[in-house]
Order: C-alpha cells, then sequence, then structure tokens
C-alpha cells in the first residue's frame, strides 16, 4: 500500500513535527508515506529543517498568505494528484489531535475497498467535550439536512480517500465550511462508497485553543450561504 | 431654515471641503461627481419645499421619500455587487496563492530504503533537495 497523508498547517510546529515524527514510525507498516504538507502562510514560515522526515518523504508549499484550512488541504489535493496514483490519500489535523494509528485504520478502509472513509469521534474513545458534542449534534443534523449524507460526526478533519474520489472533489470553501462542502461533493460524486471508521481524537490545551469557537459554527452557515450566493458551481 | 436643515448643510459642506483637501488633487473627477451630488443634495436640504413638489409630480407624499426610495435601492444593490465582487476576488487570490504554492514546492526525504520513490512523472512540481 503506498499512502498520502495530506497535512494542512499554520504556526504551530511542535505538535506537527510530532504528528510528523509518529507518522515516520508507523510508515514501513503502511508501505511508505508521502505527506503533503502545506504551510498556510505561518508568520515565521515553517522552517523546513524543523520537520522530522525520516522515513516520510514530504512534499512542502507554502502560501504567500494565510487563506484558511480549506484552501490548504486544496493545495495540499492538487500537490498530491500531480503525482503517480497512491492507495489511499489520508487527511489529517496538524495540532496533534489525530493518531497515526487512525491514519493507518482509515487508509486500510479504502484498501478494503471503500471510497471515502470519514473518522468517527465517537465510536472511539476520544475525549470530546460536553459544549463541543453539543454543537457537533447539531451541525450532524444541519449537514444531513444540506448534504443528504448520514454520518455520526459532523466535523471531523481525519478522512480518508480514494484516488477516483479524490479526483471528485474540489474545495472552494477556504475556511472552516470545507468540511461540509467536501460531504456536499461526495454525495454529489455518484456512487461512492462511503464508509466510517472509529478513531480517538485527543482534545488538548492547544488544540482547543485552536480549534472551533460555538461561533465558528455560524461563521460556516455564512461562508456555506456566500459561496450558495456567489461561488461557483460545476 | 431650521437647526436641523443647518446641520446637515454644514456636515455636507465640512465633508466636502475634508475630502478636497485629503485627496490633494488626487481623484479630481470623483471628488467632483461627489461634489456635484452633495450640492444636490444642500439644495434639497435647504429648499425642502421644492423636493415635496417633485415628489407630488410623481405621486409621492413628501419629498423626503422621493430622494430617499431610489437610494436605498441603488444602495442594496451596490452592497450586493460589492460583496459578489470580494468574493471572486477572493477566489483569485486563491488561486494565484495556490499557483505559486505549487510552483515552489520542494520535497523532504525520501521513502525508507526498503521502497522505491514512485516514478517521476514529469508533471510533479516537487524538486528534490
Amino acid at each position: 500500500m503506498s499512502l498520502a497523508v495530506l497535512i494542512p498547517a499554520y504556526n504551530d510546529v511542535a505538535p506537527l513535527a510530532r504528528t510528523l515524527r509518529a507518522l515516520g514510525e508507523r510508515a514501513d507498516e503502511a508501505g511508505g508515506v508521502t505527506v503533503f504538507l502545506v504551510d498556510d502562510g505561518s508568520e515565521p514560515a515553517i522552517d523546513p529543517e524543523a520537520l522530522p522526515h525520516a522515513n516520510l518523504r514530504v512534499v512542502l508549499a507554502r502560501h504567500p498568505m494565510n487563506l484558511g484550512q480549506g484552501a490548504a488541504l486544496e493545495t495540499a489535493r492538487q500537490l498530491a494528484l500531480r503525482e503517480e496514483p497512491f492507495d489511499a490519500y489520508v487527511t489529517m489535523d496538524a495540532d496533534g489531535q489525530h493518531r497515526a494509528e487512525d491514519v493507518l485504520s482509515l487508509a486500510r478502509a479504502i484498501a478494503d475497498g471503500a471510497d471515502v472513509a470519514f473518522g468517527n469521534r465517537f465510536l472511539g474513545d476520544s475525549n470530546v467535550p460536553r459544549m463541543r458534542a453539543a454543537i457537533l449534534r447539531a451541525a450532524r443534523v444541519f449537514e444531513w439536512a444540506i448534504t443528504g449524507l448520514r454520518l455520526a460526526d459532523a466535523h471531523n478533519g481525519l478522512r480518508a480517500f480514494s484516488g477516483r474520489a479524490l479526483a471528485r472533489i474540489a474545495i472552494h470553501q477556504n475556511r472552516m465550511a470545507h468540511a461540509t462542502e467536501i460531504k456536499q461533493q461526495v454525495s454529489r460524486a455518484g456512487p461512492l462508497v462511503v464508509v466510517e471508521v472509529p478513531v480517538t481524537v485527543r482534545y488538548t490545551r492547544e488544540s482547543l485553543a485552536k480549534g472551533q469557537t460555538s461561533l465558528g459554527a455560524l461563521v460556516i452557515v455564512r461562508d456555506l450561504f456566500l459561496h450558495y450566493l456567489f461561488g461557483e458551481h460545476e | 431654515m431650521n437647526l436641523a436643515a443647518v446641520a446637515l448643510l454644514l456636515l455636507v459642506f465640512g465633508l466636502v471641503v475634508f475630502d478636497w483637501i485629503t485627496l490633494r488633487g488626487k481623484n479630481r473627477r470623483a471628488l467632483l461627481l461627489e461634489s456635484a451630488a452633495f450640492v444636490g443634495g444642500a439644495f434639497f436640504i435647504a429648499f425642502p419645499n421644492r423636493a415635496t413638489a417633485l415628489a407630488h409630480l410623481v405621486g409621492i407624499g413628501r419629498g423626503v421619500d422621493f430622494l430617499l426610495y431610489p437610494i436605498v435601492i441603488w444602495l442594496v444593490r451596490e452592497s450586493l455587487l460589492t460583496r459578489r465582487r470580494r468574493h471572486e476576488d477572493g477566489e483569485r487570490l486563491t488561486r494565484l496563492a495556490r499557483a505559486v504554492a505549487i510552483a515552489e514546492a520542494r520535497t523532504l526525504g525520501d521513502y525508507s530504503s526498503n521502497r522505491a520513490p514512485p516514478q517521476s512523472s514529469g508533471r510533479s512540481a516537487s524538486t528534490t533537495t
């Protein structure tokens, strides 16, 4: 199995370095890992020397300015699709809350025939804060309504795609609404095998500080509406 | 002329003078247009009966409404168009930034020795360092 891991990164290098080290330790198990890392305009720029890449191949690109996680993910997607096909493409966050073993189990789901695998925090034993869980429950209903995709976990950066699935989605939402947009596109892309895989997300102080706030949910709805009004629609 | 009219006239002429001074001859044509619009507005502030007379001609009760209706319509449309333009500019900027990022992408490290790297396709943006 050859594995591509797509990581959008902004500013915090320490958790990113831990994430890369953990991926490197599991790279042999995965049959080789290429990380498509997009520095989303960090200040200062992420220093390639500060990135542990033992056992990994890391393709590093840098946005000249901060555009948002969705934009960085789209850049990583385009970079990954320029290369020879990988067996699986996994997206993960750079803030240290995602585990390398979950990346592998998502990739395995693709190797077993799924086109899209979404990580599900509620099946694993994540320490989801109560307020966050309540918002996610509301988001689940909202997304079911607008994407037609009924998933147990609404917003989770851990997902895996087959090459043909990845080629069919294109992210226009530069910021946090990309998670909803990806689901919309998966649901519209035609017959794809979609599964959910239990994952464990570790909420730490730094991931919570960087993560979405309750207000973020409103921003997502606004961004979706603006794209609905003004965006490009294929 | 009542107190409100005097205050409005002072505000309008103050703004025109301020813009002429701070912009110092830049955008002279836009300033002329702005000044003309403000002089027109000042006329109706000074002589509200004229505005009301015009309003009655087209069947609107008050002179103020006669002026407000078209201005509100214009502003709502303007705000929508501005938002759309901002959205499009954002998308263009994103595409540009992405193109720069992809063109300058670099590759660190390589697969572990037991695995050959993928064949170079020639389309790859990465350069080995």
